[in-house]
């Protein structure tokens, strides 16, 4: 889902998924990372320690620090030190992080026969900050107060997922009614009833949204000043709406319940609004304090990459990651030419992945993709490249295809793309796309828009481009969050935003997307969205350009950097400084 | 006198008023629905309409445009969820479809930044370039003169991101001097502020000296060809004396004048300077509430920046009159 | 209005004597070596600038041509070769991430900053002497409003408006004659101050009085005794805004609101080459370098051309201390 970037909370978003996402999830090819990704930066030395401070040095400022306004994948980096929810994700490193894990509850939760129930039990001894109990009533409170409109932000899974969740406003205008799909049998069990099956449910309740919210602190806007802390951590101070932001410990946390969280250091100060460059020179030098710091939003730029070099010394403490994440070239199939299938396979043989690679920072920072889904077997990866372009593009098949459309003396279209220098959807992408289609004979416009111009054209489904820059984010590591948006037929919105581009609704793929639904074996799941991929692939309604890659720096004095298949960024919950 | 006061203060108010009306305007034409970019990604239809009544969007731009005034003058409410009542005190610039904050507020917390930049810029203006205009009218004809005169036109030409950038290049990369520079209040750690400013103010005062030294140099030569001044010179007072104890009051009122019109001009936000250094003040705050259509934010910075400007003008009238007893009040 | 505040040259209510026939103007021009110096470079600017076409042909670059093969993609696609990947074929080297051939690119990036430059300046001068007698010599209240607007005119932060109209017009309007407008339209103020104050001072002078008394039209006298008598000064603060205009579309390109890509321009190399000082500092100094030799030169030849014009201010450097600085 993720895909604006420059709104502040999807910034967030962005932050504490994707582009945070910078550490480590590894490829195929990058085994070797792997293998290393433990013992990877900062291994040096001894067993890490409990004590010290963390610093850590982002961008992107941690407003709406409010577990019914962040959206998150698995809970995110910051918030999950004072947030815990029901489940979580597994902080382990490489694949075996993608998988989700019992956090506040119990297990998973116990879902009914189709997957429309599931169930949940509380462990025992769970404490806020302030030494009261944790109540399941609290978790659906926490969960009924992200529906409020003051508290926007969040995902919207609840709201199409749970029974009366897309009228419902709130708990500030419900009159104390409550949402009726939440049901709170006992203090210790929740259950919620869906509209129908999902088999995800267990991924969806890493999110915040899942965190305990006691309604008698809830302050409604200004409750991201002071949250009631279920988590190792509790917020000590709180400036500039979440610019810096510092964390104690907290003392009625019991470390026996959380299996997670290793929270070894005893403060956490984050501070935010720094440029990139000033993040990554800060953490290259390592002077001071610095020497403890991590950062959870920024990757290392191209031109930074070039420097590191051969330094040795730096690129050790260089982490690597992969988050589930894909960059298209997306067609609107109701605009001519794109209808005609073969000038949509002319486009795909013609890209030349090389440009777009280097366009995107080079092979260290992007890999080329043929696939949709990312190149994880947690989403299902299945292999497929139906129309060859090779590395650098096939101008000759392309020119063949679009003989055989009917356009022999070549043809002219738009590209609409984006003007954030985010490397992704921006000028230098479009550029890149450009020049190779240049080469088959196809004349490009480039239609440069604002970013938020872009993405309501993009997202207006009565108003598409025929041809533009797309990308999307995983919200949990899964085929289904990647390839329901996308290409459900029902999903297609047509008075919001709407996420199926090419807007297909065909009743194959949406039974299929269905069945899988209620699937709870994950393993299973995973593979037939692969088969599902593959299958809408080879109609070419899109071209996937590259899957981003994430480079990161830590301080010379960080011990013990985890970093997972789920985020692709280290795990600010294992890091130790001492 | 206060009748030219008043007059001056209607005719600001004026100003003011047509350019928030311009910008109001201006970006109700902006695409982008403010809804939907409060409401944030993957907002469902129901959600973006219950953002877009609870943020106004409903009524009529002049409407708004009203209210937006109102609350400028009065202040506002705005409902907070659970029961919560945010009031927003005058003068209150709304709410940021962004960043969920009072306008007011985060310019507030901007301003620090902007006026620490600006002071630097004054000190180092008034510093050197007086002190250049001074030292060049004393050795009229000499280096000094010719040196000056190309350091101007250079300081004229470049634009300030060019030696902004090439001072971080040499100072920062490569002699490593400085870190590169990220802003610390001055609460935080005053030390660290001014180390972290350094670069930045050298910049912004190395154009403003520049003119400062013409000015300085010129206003300063003005005065030593009047009539008493020969006298002085005629009795025997020696040049340094004379540009020093005499003729430096000439240059007194147009650099004080000039200053208190630059200064409020920065406090308005030295937007390139703060963008490329990353410094968070009004610029900056600015160019990022353009890029996202953040029309509250803009607006509020556009008459920030334009009451500063105003009020800079007007202090700089008085001061000349103060200074300069010759110049009637217009 | 503000005794500070004014138009840069000549300051209002001077009455500046006929400034002599062109061809003394001339010879007082070429007797300065700077000016001479500035215009040639200039002239070569303007030469390189119209055959950039010619040298892409000779060098065999389109300036918008990827070249994968000679940056280096694990490394963030840094070019190949030293000095930022200077061959025979690439005179200037590359630029990092794409390939494309510098030289050209900054050609082309030349011809972006000349267009705007001048065409900004020819607008704000046709609206400022516009305005200017239009509220000199037009009616009473006319004059009065378009005082008023000239003084908001002035007092409007022009970089931050530029800014905000460059990101609400539709990305189809071609971009360089957007910036020429935006820029013409916001910033026309001083101009018209100027002529207003010149043309209030000349109409009680004798050859105008003379010229009314014979029966002349306002247009026609207009036309005949003034705007001679004005060419002076508005060539002088045209010769001042030109590179004044220059830094505030390079400024504008390198915030990212100035033209679009592919299409180069200097403002908009820097601000793409700003994270690369350290891995490749050919990539920043060359447009960073040709940016400033360039404004330098329109700046000493616009002061030039204003001693050459008013022999009598000479010693005065009055360049560079009116507002119009872009911070």
């Amino acid at each position: 889902m993720r895909q604006s970037q420059i709104s502040r909370r999807v910034a967030a978003v962005a932050v504490s998924l994707v582009l945070a996402g910078g550490a480590a999830a590894c490829g195929p090819e990058d085994a070797a990372d792997k293998a290393s990704a433990g013992g990877g930066p900062g291994a040096s030395g001894s067993a890490p320690q409990k004590g010290g401070t963390l610093t850590v040095l982002n961008n992107e400022p941690q407003s709406d620090f409010d577990p019914a306004r962040l959206y998150t994948s698995g809970g995110g980096n910051v918030p999950s030190l004072v947030f815990r929810t029901l489940t979580t994700r597994n902080r382990e490193d490489g694949p075996a992080g993608a998988k989700v894990v019992p956090d506040l509850a119990t297990d998973l939760g116990r879902p009914n026969a189709d997957a429309t129930e599931w169930t949940y039990t509380l462990k025992d001894g769970l404490k806020y900050e302030d030494g009261s109990p944790i109540t399941t009533a609290d978790i659906k409170y926490g969960i009924e107060r992200s529906f409020a409109a003051e508290l926007s932000g969040g995902a919207p899974y609840l709201r199409d997922w749970l029974v009366g969740g897309e009228t419902y406003e709130g708990p500030y205008k419900d009159g104390g009614k409550g949402l009726d799909s939440i049901v709170v049998p006992d203090a210790k069990t929740i259950v919620f009833k869906l509209r129908k099956p999902e088999g995800e449910f267990p991924f969806l309740a890493t999110q915040t949204q899942f965190a305990p919210v006691p309604k008698a602190k809830d302050t409604g806007v200004k409750y991201e000043e002071h949250p009631v802390s279920s988590g190792p951590y509790k917020v000590a101070k709180n400036t500039g709406d979440g610019e810096t932001l510092l964390l104690e410990r907290n003392e009625n946390w019991d470390p026996k319940t959380d299996e997670e969280r290793k929270a070894y250091p005893d403060r956490i100060d984050v501070r935010s609004g720094l440029d990139a460059a000033v993040i990554n020179q800060r953490l290259s030098t390592s002077s001071g304090p610095d020497a403890a710091a991590v950062t959870t939003d920024t990757n290392l730029g191209p031109a930074e990459l070039a420097q590191i070099g051969d330094n040795k010394e730096l690129a050790s403490r260089v982490g690597t990651g992969h988050f589930g994440y894909v960059n298209y070239l997306a067609f609107n199939p109701k605009v001519a030419p794109f209808d005609n299938p073969k000038v949509r396979q002319a486009i795909a043989y013609a890209v030349n992945r090389t440009s777009v690679v280097n366009a995107a920072g080079g092979s260290a920072l992007a890999e080329p993709a043929t696939t949709f889904l990312p190149e994880r077997e947690a989403f299902g990866y299945t292999p497929y490249d139906p129309f060859p372009a090779g590395k650098t593009g096939n101008p000759a098949k392309a020119k063949e295809l679009l003989k055989e459309a009917g356009f022999a003396d070549g043809l002219t279209i738009t590209l609409t793309h984006s003007n954030a220098q985010n490397r992704q959807t921006s000028p230098e992408i479009a550029t890149a796309v450009q020049q190779a289609l240049a080469a088959a004979g196809i004349t490009v416009k480039l239609e440069g828009l604002e970013t938020n111009a872009f993405n309501e054209r993009r997202w207006d489904a009565k108003n598409t481009p025929g041809f533009f820059l797309s990308r999307w984010g995983a919200d949990w590591p899964s085929g289904g969050p990647f390839l329901a948006p996308i290409f459900d037929g029902r999903q297609i919105v047509t008075n919001g935003s709407n996420y199926n581009h090419a807007q297909l609704n065909d009743p194959a793929v949406n039974a299929e997307i269905d069945e899988i639904a209620k699937l709870t074996d994950l393993a299973a799941a995973g593979k037939r969205w692969g088969a599902l991929d593959k299958k809408i692939g080879e109609q070419a309604l899109d071209v996937p350009l590259f899957h981003p890659v994430y480079k990161r720096l830590v301080g010379k004095g960080v011990k013990n950097v985890v970093i997972s298949d789920w985020t692709g960024v280290l795990d600010i919950s294992q890091v130790a400084v001492k | 006198m206060t009748g030219f006061v008043l007059r001056r203060l209607g005719a600001a108010l004026l100003v003011l008023l047509a350019l928030s009306a311009v910008v109001y305007a201006l970006f109700y034409l902006a695409p982008g629905d403010p809804a939907r970019l409060a409401c944030g990604e993957r907002c469902n239809p129901q959600q973006i309409a219950q953002v877009r009544e609870q943020l106004g969007l409903n009524d009529s731009v002049p409407t708004q445009y009203l209210r937006f005034l109102q609350g400028v003058l009065a202040g506002r409410d705005y409902s907070g969820g659970a029961g919560l009542v945010l009031h927003c005190d005058a003068p209150c610039l709304g709410f940021s479809y962004q960043n969920d904050r009072q306008v007011t507020e985060l310019l507030l917390e901007r301003l620090p930044a902007t006026f620490s930049l600006a002071l630097g810029a004054l000190v180092i203006w008034l510093v050197i370039g007086v002190g250049t205009g001074l030292l060049s009218a004393v050795r009229r004809g000499g280096l000094t003169e010719r040196l000056l005169t190309v350091v101007t036109l250079a300081a004229t030409g470049t634009p300030v991101f060019i030696l902004g950038l090439l001072l971080l290049m040499a100072v920062c990369a490569y002699l490593r001097w400085l870190p590169f520079p990220t802003y610390v209040p001055f609460g935080d750690d005053p030390e660290q502020w001014a180390w972290n400013l350094l670069l930045p103010w050298v910049t912004l005062g190395f154009f403003e000296s520049a003119k400062y030294a013409r000015l300085t140099r010129s206003s300063t030569l003005e005065t030593l060809a009047e009539d008493h001044i020969r006298t002085f010179r005629a009795y025997g007072v020696g040049e340094r004396a004379l540009v020093t104890r005499h003729a430096v009051r000439g240059a007194v009122a147009p650099v004080i004048a000039l200053s208190a019109v630059d200064f409020g001009t920065m406090i308005g936000g030295a937007v390139l300077t703060e963008s490329l250094f990353g410094i968070p003040g009004l610029g900056k705050t600015l160019i990022d509430g353009v890029r996202v259509v953040d029309l509250p934010v803009v607006v509020g910075v556009v008459l920030t920046i334009g009451t500063a400007v105003v009020i800079a003008g007007a202090v700089a009238d008085l001061l000349y009159a103060v200074a300069d007893r010759r110049v009637a009040l217009a | 209005m503000s005794v500070l505040t004014t138009g840069p040259v000549p300051a209002a209510g001077v009455t500046t004597p006929a400034a002599g026939t062109g061809r003394q103007v001339w010879r007082r021009l070429r007797r300065r070596p700077s000016a001479v110096a500035a215009a040639a470079v200039l002239a070569l600017l303007v030469l390189l600038a119209l055959a950039a076409p010619l040298f892409a042909q000779l060098t065999g670059q389109d300036p918008n041509a990827y070249h994968d093969d000679l940056v280096d993609s694990a490394r963030g696609g840094v070019p190949l070769g030293s000095f930022g990947g200077i061959s025979a074929d690439h005179w200037l080297g590359v630029e990092p991430g794409s390939g494309r051939d510098l030289f050209v690119r900054l050609l082309y990036g030349a011809r972006i900053s000349l267009l705007v430059a001048l065409g900004a300046t020819a607008l704000q001068v046709l609206l400022g002497v516009a305005a200017g007698l239009t509220a000199a010599l037009g009616h009473r209240i006319l004059g009065r409003f378009i005082g008023g607007v000239t003084d908001v005119m002035i007092a409007l932060p022009m970089l931050v408006l530029a800014i905000a109209l460059t990101a609400v017009v539709p990305p189809d309007f071609p971009r360089p004659l957007l910036l020429v407008l935006v820029i013409g339209v916001l910033d026309w103020g001083g101009t018209a101050r100027l002529v207003r104050a010149q043309t209030l001072s000349l109409r009680g002078l004798d050859f105008v009085e003379a010229a009314r008394l014979s029966g002349n039209g306002t247009l026609r006298i207009a036309r005949r005794e003034l705007l001679p008598s004005l060419a002076a000064p508005v060539i002088t603060l045209a010769a001042i805004k030109v590179p004044t205009n220059m830094v505030i579309e390079a400024s504008l390109s390198f915030l990212g609101v100035g033209v679009k890509p592919p299409t180069p321009s200097w403002g908009q190399m820097l601000s793409s080459a700003q994270t690369w000082f350290r891995a490749d500092p050919a990539y920043v100094l060359l447009p960073a370098g040709l940016l400033f030799v360039t404004v330098l030169a329109f700046t000493v030849l616009g002061d030039g051309v204003r001693t050459a014009l008013d022999p009598r201010e000479g010693s005065r450097l009055r360049v560079g201390t009116g507002k119009e600085r872009t911070t």
